[in-house]
């Protein structure tokens, strides 16, 4: 009996040692154990995939064949006007070839990253995906996971629908491997009826105007801007705005690359002198950390906040809210006299790309040529087409579309150039350390000397 | 084992499909990771460069993340530990002043079958500012304490402690469960002689309670300290290892490090150092816990 006992012990011992290792091992490992076997038939299937592609035309006139195409999206909230779009767009393609079948899985933004980097590891990614633009994409292109899409762009004029230059920020050594679903800047929208309210009579041109709005809004009791910021991109796509006006235009990372400027460059410091001004002042919710993106969202769009500073993308979700039609926009203003009103943050949408592993590469290019040539109709159908990143045709107000959209319409029409987000400038690492940093600005004042540090360290060690 | 007549045969027979399945979901993974912390790799690319024990060094030495992690890591564990004595004393006052006190464990259980992510979510409420509704502010501004209100989660100094008591209170009833079914399982004769031999109330606890209590109070020990190593799903939720660092344990920097930053390698290297300090502490428990049973009993 003893002994049983202690057996059981010895057993028992065992079983929780090895169960907290599996449980600490598992998250990290479960994207690499088919690494090699991967690898292997990843390299035999694209040499399947070349082949039938060069003879695609036999493949297609073979039309009684079954093909499935899986459609990995970021488009899950039924009720949103981009997942009824892609819903019809399907239905009509699948309905027009009888032998595609197109699987949809739809995820929110982040669950749809993180599945993308764990198939990636097995190399076996969706036949289309969804991927973020330049320095985001570019280690799927540099692993070879992503397909060209050269030929299917140039097949029937698709690549002149887009936007000029924008295709720019998805092609690696010339080749284009994404397309966006959409172009979008970072504006200031504001709530007309609260800036009334604390007698604010015309928009901040200036950052020190920007500041006695806050105050003033402040001191009605009014949260003056609206931000989540557990969700860390929302305080540097804000911030960045600001670095934008003090280097006094775009480039500023873009020059830390090239090893032209590093963090400890006066434009950097000066950004986030800058925006500690503006969390002294106030300007956020108490608890800005803890609130993630949407909620961040919702103060504004509950009108519980004057302003929101965000992507032009919010326009649809805003014009839905309870304060449509109270709202306006504006661009972000100077900051100590320097910058210019007409360049933005610009944030190029996330784009389809087609997996370099698909079985049925045409298939698939066949349809996504087809669900790019009719997006911007759709879109503009259903009135979700602020902020597409193709020509749009037809007349935005005759359609019925809001004032605010007209407004930010109007501000896209003096777009001068502008910025990236700092993650889709820097890789993954640095723009952590960056996401982090700025996040700890909400919570207590830092020297801006050693947040510049803090950049510049990271930078070094993740280059 | 000799003692059963099965032929050796039938027991591999038995046991070799659990042990393959075990092997290789738990020894396989383990063994990867030990050999992709040896690279540098971002998880995605076909180039992996190998950098030998240099991220192992990294995070001991230059990473000024880690040794913080390591310290919330193993408070959490502490305060979980501590807990558990406590849940020991409700769990005999409960067995002696309660009649039916089943159902009182029952309600202390509560919280233990629901999603971490439904309790993340409302104690994320508890903890709100005042104009989001935080109930903790609110009965602070109530009793005219304005000046203790807080943004809980959002204040470095406090957002760790606020994970740490939502896990205490999420577990109490668990660890209540235990022991109160530990302490109802001592047969009443074993009382009923100490009475006749004069011993009653806390000297029967002293002394018959305590000695035979503590196989389960090991276990409740045991599994306080591993379920705090692995704490992840609340932090995620309620926090994500913010502000700033200020709530990561090791195993959000893990995942921040292998998913966020696409250093896989690295991750990798933290992943394996978890599980060494859980060895190590695992073991350390396990030795104290001999001398203890030794002594007592």
């Amino acid at each position: 009996m003893e002994n049983q006992v202690k057996k059981n012990h010895a057993i028992k011992k065992t079983v929780s040692v090895l169960t907290i290792g599996a449980l600490a091992v598992g998250l990290a490992a479960c994207g690499s154990s088919n690494d090699n076997n991967g690898g292997n038939s990843g390299g035999t299937n694209t040499a399947a995939n070349t082949g039938s592609s060069t003879n695609a035309g036999g493949a297609a006139t073979d039309s009684g064949k079954k093909v499935t195409i899986t459609f990995q999206n970021i488009y899950p909230d039924a009720t949103s006007p981009a997942n009824k779009l892609l819903k019809e767009l399907v239905a009509q393609y699948e309905s027009e070839h009888p032998n595609i079948k197109i699987e949809l899985d739809s995820l929110n933004t982040d669950q749809q990253k993180l599945k993308l980097k764990t198939q990636a590891g097995n190399k076996e990614i969706p036949d289309i995906t969804i991927v973020n633009p330049a320095a985001q994409m570019k280690p799927y292109v540099d692993a070879k996971l992503l397909a060209p899409l050269n030929d299917m762009l140039d097949q029937n004029g698709l690549k002149d629908t887009f936007q000029k230059g924008l295709l720019d920020y998805y092609s690696f050594d010339g080749n284009t491997y994404a397309l966006p679903d959409g172009n979008n800047i970072e504006v200031v929208y504001y709530n007309k009826d609260l800036f009334t309210q604390a007698g604010i009579s015309d928009v901040p041109k200036t950052f020190d105007e920007l500041i006695a709005d806050v105050k003033a809004l402040k001191a009605k009791g009014i949260t003056p801007i609206a931000i989540g910021e557990k969700d860390t991109w929302t305080g540097s796509f804000l911030f960045m705005n600001i670095l934008l006006r003090t280097n006094g235009g775009p480039g500023f990372l873009q020059d830390v690359l090239d090893g032209k400027k590093d963090f400890n460059d006066p434009a950097f410091t000066e950004a986030v002198d800058a925006f500690q001004e503006l969390v002294q002042a106030g300007a956020f919710p108490e608890g800005a950390t803890s609130i993630d993106a949407n909620a961040g969202g919702n103060i504004f769009k509950t009108g519980k906040a004057a302003m929101f500073i965000i992507g032009s993308w919010e326009t649809g979700n805003i014009d839905a809210s309870s304060v449509a039609g109270k709202v306006g926009a504006f661009t972000f203003p100077t900051v100590n006299g320097k910058g210019d009103l007409n360049q933005f943050m610009l944030a190029p949408g996330s784009g389809f790309a087609i997996s370099a592993n698909s079985k049925h590469l045409q298939e698939t290019k066949d349809f996504l040529n087809f669900f790019m040539t009719e997006f911007p109709k759709k879109k503009f159908e259903l009135k979700d087409a602020v902020g597409v990143g193709q020509v749009v045709e037809g007349d935005f107000k005759a359609a019925g579309y809001s004032d605010l959209a007209i407004n930010i319409l109007d501000l896209f029409k003096n777009v001068s150039g502008g910025d990236l987000a700092f993650d889709n400038t820097m890789n993954p690492a640095v723009a952590q350390a960056h996401l982090s940093s700025i996040q700890n600005l909400f919570v207590q004042k830092v020297d801006s000397k050693q947040v510049a540090k803090e950049h510049q360290d990271a930078f070094a060690a993740n280059k | 084992m000799n003692v059963l007549k099965v032929p050796k045969l039938t027991i591999a027979v038995f046991v070799l499909p659990c042990l393959l399945l075990y092997v290789s979901m738990v020894f396989v993974p383990i063994l990867f990771s030990v050999y992709n912390s040896t690279f540098q790799w971002d998880g995605l690319s076909s180039v992996k460069e190998f950098v030998g024990l240099e991220n192992y060094k990294n995070i001991l030495l230059n990473d000024p993340y880690f040794w913080p992690a390591v310290r919330r890591t193993l408070m959490y564990a502490v305060f979980s530990m501590v807990e558990i004595p406590v849940c020991l004393l409700f769990a005999i006052l409960i067995n002696r002043y309660v009649r039916k006190g089943n159902t009182l464990v029952s309600i202390y259980f509560m919280p233990v079958i629901l999603s971490v992510v439904i309790i993340g979510q409302l104690w994320k409420t508890i903890y709100n500012p005042l104009d989001m509704g935080g109930m903790i502010n609110g009965v602070l501004h109530f009793l005219g304490m304005d000046s203790s209100m807080k943004a809980w989660l959002s204040s470095p100094k406090f957002a760790m402690y606020c994970l740490y008591i939502v896990s205490l209170w999420q577990y109490f009833g668990y660890h209540l469960l235990i022991q109160f079914t530990g302490v109802q399982n001592i047969p009443a004769d074993i009382y009923e002689a100490a009475r006749i031999d004069g011993a009653e109330g806390f000297k029967a606890d002293r002394y018959i309670t305590l000695p035979l209590i503590v196989p389960v109070f090991k276990i409740s020990i045991v599994l306080a300290f591993i379920g705090s190593l692995q704490a992840f799903d609340l932090i995620m939720v309620m926090t994500g290892g913010g502000p700033a660092h200020a709530t990561d344990v090791i195993s959000t920097l893990m995942y921040n490090n292998t998913f966020m930053s696409n250093k896989y390698g690295y991750g990798s290297a933290l992943a394996i150092v978890l599980v060494i300090i859980c060895l190590v502490f695992t073991v350390l428990i396990n030795t104290i816990f001999k001398r203890v049973e030794n002594k007592v009993s």
